[in-house]
């Protein structure tokens, strides 16, 4: 059922160039969709959408069976991009991955409401775009609290990822971070302070 | 223990979104229990998305005078789509939990949005069916009471059983929760519990019961499906 002629990547016979470039392309979606999620950034948005609006149509087309099934595939598959960008894990991978999942949810839950009187959305249950949180018995507590934390963290900048990290999650002191990193402590404190404000403005004043 | 998976095609399949429902609730609810298969499915999900998305072959079909119309309606869709600034909020999943015949059982998260028929109760075995409309294709929930017995039979068409919770033994072994069992007309089997079970079973025909003596089961075969 995989047996495209290109499935693998990295078995390129092009040499870098064609490497190189999706690693530009991987590189770029990502960033306009970190603004999607930070910024609410209409214009990276934009962007995005120029970029996988073809795809989508062309896959919505051969799926769906008609050009307008298609547009509203394309419609539902980028509200959902909009909507859920701050969960996008850029550790869990590429973008195109994340929107693909978000894609095939759609369709599926498309052809199901085409092929059956009922309502009910089962794709997100099946392909969970967010691991399981479940409100189980005051179970809400720390481990979600971090996994949360994480998917935030996932969203600042590297260099503030890494301050966090260090004096959060590992229990580093600045200073041992700022010698780690090899950079002064100063600038430490300062990207701790930066990241920290971001994460309470992302959390809603959680942390 | 999982030892049995759904196979390498099935995951593909599962990936792409072509399963009917009751399949890939099958497979996801296996997924739940099993890190191997739960992997298998990400990096499928990473190839599908390359080769979708990863092409040179950027062109908008449309010649080339429809493209500023095109582009136009993108702009509304986008204007449309970025109008509402708000952002999707995480909702608890409510798992759902179901009072057996052996004890109290939460369900797959796969299945929290389903709706089940009542549980009937035939013999050792209460079914409650899934509300999926896929006929002919079948799927419910089966609880086999302690030391319950499915009488020898084999298949029309397949069975798959997803072990969700305690064990079960038939002539090619014992089965775990996780257990993925995918049967067809080849097999034949009767599968029994010591201490109670709970499968998850898709099914696209009747059973057909083999021994003179089973015959008398018979009800129980339509009953199964
Ligand atoms: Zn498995």
């Amino acid at each position: 059922m995989i047996n495209s002629p290109h499935t693998v990547q990295g078995l390129d016979t092009h040499g870098n160039t064609n490497t190189m470039k999706d690693a530009q392309i991987t590189q770029q979606l990502q960033q306009w969709l970190i603004a999607v999620a930070n910024n609410r950034d209409k214009r990276a948005f934009a962007q995005l959408f120029s970029w996988f609006a073809p795809k989508i149509l062309r896959y919505g087309v051969s799926h769906l069976n008609s050009s307008a099934n298609a547009q509203e595939l394309l419609q539902d598959t980028m509200t959902n991009v909009w909507k859920k960008a701050h969960y996008f894990n850029a550790d869990k991978g590429a973008v195109t991955t994340w929107v693909y999942t978000i894609m095939r949810n759609a369709s599926f839950d498309m052809l199901r409401k085409m092929q059956t009187q009922r309502e009910e959305m089962l794709s997100d249950d099946i392909w969970p775009l967010v691991e399981a949180q479940t409100a189980q018995e005051g179970e809400y507590t720390d481990h979600l609290m971090q996994k949360e934390m994480k998917r935030y963290l996932s969203l600042l900048p590297d260099a503030q990822q890494q301050v966090i990290k260090g004096v959060y999650f590992q229990h580093l002191s600045q200073e041992e971070l700022a010698t780690q990193l090899g950079i002064p402590v100063g600038t430490v404190k300062s990207r701790l302070r930066l990241a920290l404000s971001k994460l309470k403005q992302k959390m809603g004043g959680k942390l | 223990m999982i030892t049995h998976h759904p196979s390498d095609e099935l995951l593909a399949a599962f990936t792409q979104g072509e399963l009917t429902a009751s399949l890939s609730i099958a497979v996801a609810a296996h997924n739940e229990l099993c890190p191997v298969c739960q992997e298998k499915v990400e990096k499928l999900n990473a190839q599908h998305a390359q080769m979708l998305f990863d092409t040179d072959n950027e062109t908008v079909d449309e010649a080339s005078n429809d493209i500023q119309e095109v582009e136009l309606s993108w702009m509304s869709m986008i204007d449309d789509i970025t109008d509402d600034d708000s952002q999707s909020l995480l909702v608890p999943i409510d798992i759902k939990s179901v009072q057996l015949s052996y004890d109290k059982v939460q369900l797959p998260r796969a299945l929290s949005n389903v709706s089940l028929k009542k549980w009937s109760k035939l013999g050792d075995v209460s079914r409650a069916r899934l509300e999926l409309e896929e006929e002919p294709i079948r799927s419910s929930l089966l609880d086999i009471s302690p030391g319950g017995v499915v009488p020898l039979h084999t298949h029309k068409g397949f069975e798959l059983t997803l072990l969700l919770d305690g064990s079960f033994e038939d002539d090619m072994g014992t089965y775990h929760a996780g257990d993925f069992i995918w049967l067809d007309k080849s097999h034949t089997h009767s599968p029994r519990t010591t201490d109670g079970c709970l499968c998850y079973a898709v099914l696209d025909d009747a059973m057909e019961f083999k021994e003179g003596f089973s015959k008398l089961f018979n009800p129980i075969g339509s009953f199964l499906y």
